[in-house]
């Protein structure tokens, strides 16, 4: 069996395949669906201080190749995060890595503040660009605030991982990366959904309550690639930062292509929803191709991308 | 924490008959399936998984053989979500097991399978979601269907087995009947709403039904809340004051649904259990069972609601997910305020994909 483990910030993971947060539940939901002891790390659902209800349906819609959510963070909060959902992540066969939401410096601050003394907890991913609840600061899109945002958790989580989710609905994805690294963040990951919309032509309404919603799926993969090709090479590499991938990936050749882009790992979200199996049959695909390419240890292929004018790494003539 | 009830399936299609316009009746076959009951749902990939999934498919490829490109998204709309079926019936036989979906042609997914052959592969997951709770033994079962919201009502035609049981069966017009009408089944007229031995599905399980049709192409003219008013009306089951007659028979009912379904919502998902109820024997007041769409669903609990009869509602929802994760399928439901979710409010949020399809009508809020 080739060598799959991956080294993000510090966890050794045995492969790179990660859930994305919002499309795996809290815990144990797929249980009877996937091996879960076979996942790189599992991400929860974002919890925010505050339990929150969520928007008003309908709360998704399938688009072509993608489709457009807008849950609004419903999540059950801190208290009972701790109280009912912990008790489950301490039985987690394999790494838990919590997201966390906020409208505020504080709301970040205390939830991060709470997960530092857990040992269930191997990390912690920062979900500064949900695009679908309208209360609030906006993070995901303002360098200078999540910088500052990045540095204020980084202090309460000193011990674990920190992993900030950046929103690709910027102008320059890598001024964002940048802030985030300058603030101390462990690892980025990207990207989250694209802010679209889709409307019912019958009703002249917009199909989803909260009129716009994030766009996922393997519509977005390539998007996803090229903004972790730019993060990689511009901020990431020199920074020794490690990437998590994801938008669109569903099958172990979208996986290679992230980690050929930069990736260190990859996150599968939106394919979680028709084969929760996935992530398990990504490791399979990616053992085969490894095999076939000769290559030895998975983590060597991570932003192995030749684009031209690189100098070729090694000549073939002397 | 893996309870081996649930799982991802590779079905064979034993069978695919226009029933109506629109409507299929799909057969699909698998040597073995978890115990099911009605009310549950399953989850129908629209397109074959292999095609895409197959790691391989990119080198299965020869020189002079023109390249395979199924499930490529040119310019053909492929579903990529699943979409959630209702069980119209189940037979275990000694090949295996046989379920029936019943469907109507409305999108990308319904149109592929509307399309499929005999011995085609469908990828389904599940058994997921609640159940109905059935009536006690000498409590009579009331079914409204709707539409497509007939197929639910025809396993549990198949389940109550015996028992005392009407159907109500309504449509825009007869064409879209997913139905037999019995081959000499005179129309009743338009004003009729006598249940009559005129659907065979639910005939041979000796459940008497009401066809209705808002054109009065067939049966009772007008909406099948209509023809279920009258005909309770005339059982003597009256639109009442709150808290008088069947009071303490509902609120026992409605335990009794509540203690079968906590068994599985107060756990985690992945020890939800179709076979943990146990049916506790409970009033000989009659149960309504609906599905269809929203606003007869809703007319059907408020019928019920004022005349104090316990009605069974299995909602329908655009699903991502069907295991709880995507959070999309949510409904409100009436909560004491001081519980959990949501301290506070009155209401929350329920999934109808893990805490559903099944409600109960008094707690919804829609």
């Amino acid at each position: 069996m080739p060598d799959l483990s991956v080294n993000l910030a510090g966890l050794r993971l045995a492969n790179p395949t990660l859930t994305c947060s919002g499309t795996c539940g809290y815990a144990f939901e797929y249980a009877d669906f996937m091996d879960l002891s076979r996942l790189g790390a599992f991400v929860t659902k974002s919890i925010t201080r505050e339990e929150r209800a969520g928007n008003e349906p309908a709360r998704i819609v399938e688009t072509r190749a993608g489709m457009l959510n807008a849950i609004g963070l419903a999540n059950v909060g801190l208290e009972r995060f701790l109280n009912e959902k912990v008790p489950l992540l301490r039985q987690m066969p394999c790494p838990v890595i919590v997201n966390v939401a906020g409208h505020s410096f504080d709301d970040y601050v205390e939830t991060c503040g709470a997960m530092e003394g857990l040992d269930c907890v191997a990390g912690v991913e920062l979900n500064v660009s949900c695009p679908n609840v309208k209360d609030g600061l906006t993070f995901g899109t303002h360098p200078g605030r999540l910088k500052e945002l990045t540095a204020q958790v980084k202090k309460v989580l000193p011990s674990k991982p920190l992993i900030v989710k950046l929103s690709p609905n910027v102008e320059d994805v890598t001024v964002t990366a940048r802030a985030t690294v300058e603030g101390g963040a462990d690892a980025l990951s990207l990207v989250n959904t694209f802010t679209a919309m889709a409307i019912d032509i019958h009703k002249r309404r917009p199909r989803l309550a909260n009129v716009t919603g994030g766009l996922s799926g393997p519509a977005i993969k390539p998007i996803a690639i090229h903004m972790v090709s730019r993060v990689y090479r511009a901020v990431a590499k020199s920074a020794g930062v490690p990437i998590v991938g994801m938008g669109g990936v569903q099958v172990w050749q979208d996986a290679v292509e992230f980690m050929l882009a930069g990736a260190t790992a990859v996150a599968v979200g939106t394919a979680l929803f028709v084969d929760p199996a996935s992530p398990n049959k990504i490791c399979d695909g990616l053992a085969a191709y490894m095999k076939k390419q000769g290559v030895e240890k998975l983590s060597d292929l991570v932003g192995s991308l030749e684009l031209p004018g690189d100098q070729p790494k090694t000549s073939p003539y002397p | 924490m893996h309870s081996a009830l649930r799982e991802q399936f590779v079905c064979t299609v034993l069978g695919n008959v226009p029933l109506c316009r629109e409507h299929y009746r799909l057969v699909l076959g698998l040597r073995e399936f978890p115990a099911t009951d009605p009310g549950q749902f399953i989850q129908i990939a629209g397109r074959d998984l292999d095609i895409d999934y197959n790691p391989e498919r990119e080198i299965d490829w020869e020189p002079g053989r023109a390249p395979d490109v199924r499930g490529k998204e040119l310019m053909t709309p492929l579903a990529m979500l699943r979409r959630p079926f209702s069980l119209a019936g189940r037979r275990d036989t000694p090949d295996g097991v046989e379920l029936d979906i019943i469907h109507r042609v409305v999108g990308v997914a319904t149109e592929w399978m509307s399309r499929l052959n005999v011995g085609d592969a469908v990828h389904i997951l599940g058994p997921l979601g609640n159940r109905f709770h059935l009536p006690a033994p000498e409590g009579l079962a009331i079914l409204v269907g709707g539409g497509v919201g007939i197929p639910p009502m025809l396993y549990l035609a198949e389940r109550l087995a015996g028992q005392e049981g009407v159907a109500f069966c309504g449509a825009l017009t007869r064409d879209l009947l997913p139905l037999t009408i019995l081959a000499g089944g005179r129309s009743p007229g338009i004003d009729s709403f006598e249940p009559v031995a005129n659907i065979g599905e639910f005939a041979k399980h000796g459940i008497a039904s009401v066809i209705t049709t808002d054109d009065g192409s067939y049966g009772f003219r007008g909406f099948v809340t209509q023809a279920l008013e009258r005909y309770l009306d005339g059982l003597g089951l009256r639109v009442q004051d709150s808290g008088k007659r069947g009071e303490g028979d509902l609120k026992s009912q409605i335990s009794d649904f509540k203690a079968s379904q906590t068994t599985s919502a107060a756990s985690s998902p992945s020890v939800l259990s179709p076979q943990s109820s146990v049916l506790r024997p409970s009033s000989v007041l009659p149960t309504l069972y609906t599905c269809g769409p929203e606003p007869m669903m809703k007319r059907v609990a408020d019928i019920a609601s004022a005349r104090g009869l316990p009605c069974q509602i299995a909602v329908e929802r655009a699903m991502a997910c069907g295991m709880g994760t995507c959070q999309s399928c949510c409904i409100r439901v009436r909560k004491p305020v001081d519980s959990v979710p949501l301290k506070g409010r009155d209401w929350a949020y329920r999934l109808a994909c893990t805490d559903g399809p099944v409600f109960m009508g008094s707690d919804l809020l829609w």
